[in-house]
């Protein structure tokens, strides 16, 4: 269990001692605030009968910086240690490659949870500001932050999976950008031919980020997103470690 | 302290090492010796855990290669041939990130890592970044990770590669000093290196040892062909003739001629030494001589011998 924390601890300084980490909080932080800013502003102009969290995590904005922050963080985790060769220091060192793959794991979702909590705070500040009630319910912000942690554990294991796959981190930010949209597009499949096949277009809306996104904001905490998400991370992270050992299978 | 039982490591489409077996004692020092590609790095790699064989076994500091993995890492200090470092990251951190890791615990970590600096001689860089170092300074960062919990057996990876002759002597110096406590596996194609350092060499060469034994046993099987060049004032043909008449004499050749002296060089069979019957031929003739000296068979003949017989076994 040591090395998990010492390899947990070291990725985190590591960020926090980069300017990428900066950078991106910041933009994050930047365009989000933006983005509720202008639909506080369109609900002055006009009532809706949607709440403020469900226009802000409707397919569109969000999503679009959303989608850029998990190649971002993901990307130097292994790509780093490969180009450097210090794969061969730290998997000479008595430690697990099960240890490496859940300490850089966790490393980052850590720091996706960190740089995301900032949009959370919005809401809750947004509410303490103007004592409204209305916005939205606690109910919908819990199923909301739950869905943004379930999306992003899955979205960090896709990352973390392409990252070593290469020793290139340009290469492995755009795999996992590829990897995490075509895992969200999967999600808009069902509404094309929609009526052809039902069956098809159920069985697709289980992989829909935006239903499961759509669902919880509304407060409606279904436990199969839960497993699903859990599930598949936990698979590509058992790829990822098969990746990492390749180097010692018998040809 | 490694015993390797017919290892055998191959990549897709080339054997890098094939059926090799050796043995390392408690406290020797032993040179792994071979030319590029000779299969020293994989050898080193599949000892330290980090590739697997295809087959063969191995034990290192008594425990199995591949049944006992964390237990032989935990008793094996390994510096890799490229010195991989986190370039970001400053000396006395990575190295205080590396004791932890290696599994030292509360005073251990500081107290160790303090006296690996010191070692190493890293005291004074220990705040600057890696990435700035000169390459006599990362090989030493590397040499103290390699040392930091107290290995039972240090693997070295070509160790004095891209120094400078100052750095060289200073990083062999730090060997010969620490292979009074370690056991220390040292693989380098750099032939003075190991005669003066190791007590025994392996020659690898093309996947396959070649030899396994003392520098100076090496040496001594090496005399087989010895040469002795003579200078000496006499018609050149006839003495070359003489020479090439005396017992043991495999061949003389002219080699350079400076006005009316002339350098012959005498090839000799196995184990003789001609010098003596050069001398009394030289007397009874009344040619005069200027040199007769004895070309000393060098670890680097021993070497040359060794690995460039195209695949003679
Ligand atoms: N990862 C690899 N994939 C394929 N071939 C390799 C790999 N690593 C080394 N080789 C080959 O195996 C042989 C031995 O390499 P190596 O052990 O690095 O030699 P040395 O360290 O003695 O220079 C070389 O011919 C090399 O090209
Ligand atoms: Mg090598």
């Amino acid at each position: 269990m040591r090395p998990f924390f010492i390899l947990f601890l070291k990725e985190l300084r590591a960020f926090f001692l980069s300017p990428l980490a900066y950078v991106v909080m910041a933009l994050f932080m930047f365009m989000n605030g933006w983005f509720l800013a202008r639909f506080v502003e369109a609900l002055r102009v006009q009532a809706s009968q949607h709440s403020l969290l469900y226009l802000m995590f409707e397919p569109g904005w969000f999503w679009m910086g959303y989608f850029f922050l998990f190649p971002l963080l993901t990307m130097r985790l292994f790509a780093e240690e490969r180009k450097l060769g210090t794969l061969e220091t730290l998997f000479t060192a008595p430690v697990r490659t099960s240890q490496v793959v859940l300490g850089k794991y966790f490393a980052t979702l850590t720091l996706y949870l960190i740089v995301l909590a900032p949009v959370i705070l919005y809401f809750l500040l947004f509410q303490a500001i103007t004592g409204e009630t209305a916005a939205f319910t606690p109910g919908s912000l819990l199923g909301t932050t739950l869905a943004l942690v379930l999306i992003g554990m899955f979205n960090t294991a896709i990352g973390c999976f392409a990252s070593s796959l290469t020793s290139n981190q340009l290469i492995a930010a755009m795999l996992a950008f590829v990897g995490v949209l075509i895992h969200y597009f999967l999600g808009f499949l069902q509404y094309f031919g929609a009526g052809t096949s039902s069956l098809l277009a159920e069985k697709l809306s289980y992989f829909s980020t935006v239903e499961h996104m759509r669902a919880y904001s509304d407060g409606l905490i279904d436990s199969r997103p839960i497993v699903y998400y859990v599930s598949f991370s936990a698979v590509i992270l058992v790829l990822t470690h098969h990746v990492l050992e390749h180097r010692k299978w018998k040809v | 302290m490694i015993e390797v039982n017919k290892l055998t490591k191959r990549y897709p489409g080339r054997t890098a090492i094939d059926q090799i077996s050796f043995e390392v004692g408690k406290g020797e020092i032993v040179g792994f010796l071979g030319p590029n590609g000779a299969g020293k790095s994989t050898t080193l790699r599949i000892l330290t855990c980090y590739l697997s064989a295809t087959s063969g076994s191995a034990k290192v500091a008594g425990h199995d290669i591949f049944r006992e993995s964390i237990e032989v890492r935990r008793r094996v200090g390994y510096m890799p041939e490229s010195v991989p470092l986190y370039t970001d990251m400053r000396v006395s951190e990575y190295i205080l990130f590396r004791a932890r890791l290696k599994g030292l615990r509360g005073q251990d970590v500081k107290r160790n890592s303090e006296e690996v600096m010191d070692v190493c001689g890293l005291k004074e860089v220990g705040r600057s970044m890696i990435g700035t170092l000169s390459k006599g300074f990362r090989q030493r960062v590397g040499l103290a990770d390699a040392l930091i919990n107290k290995p039972d057996l240090l693997i070295l990876d070509e160790p004095t590669s891209g120094l400078d002759p100052n750095q060289i002597r200073q990083v062999r110096d730090l060997i010969t000093q620490l292979g009074e406590k370690h056991t220390i596996l040292i693989s380098t194609h750099i032939l003075p290196e190991v005669e003066m350092t190791c007590g025994r060499v392996i020659i690898i060469d093309g996947g396959h040892i070649k030899a396994s034994d003392t520098p100076q046993n090496l040496v001594r099987r090496l005399r087989a062909s010895g040469n002795v060049r003579v200078e000496l004032q006499a018609p050149p043909d006839k003495a070359r003739d003489a020479l090439k008449r005396l017992p043991g004499v495999k061949d003389a050749v002219l080699l350079e001629t400076r006005q009316d002296w002339y350098t012959l060089e005498v090839t000799t069979e196995s184990n003789t030494d001609v010098r003596e019957d050069i001398h009394a031929l030289v007397l009874r003739r009344k040619w005069p001589l200027r040199e007769l000296y004895r070309k000393a068979a060098s670890l680097e003949d021993a070497f040359v011998n060794l690995t460039q017989t195209p695949t003679a076994d």
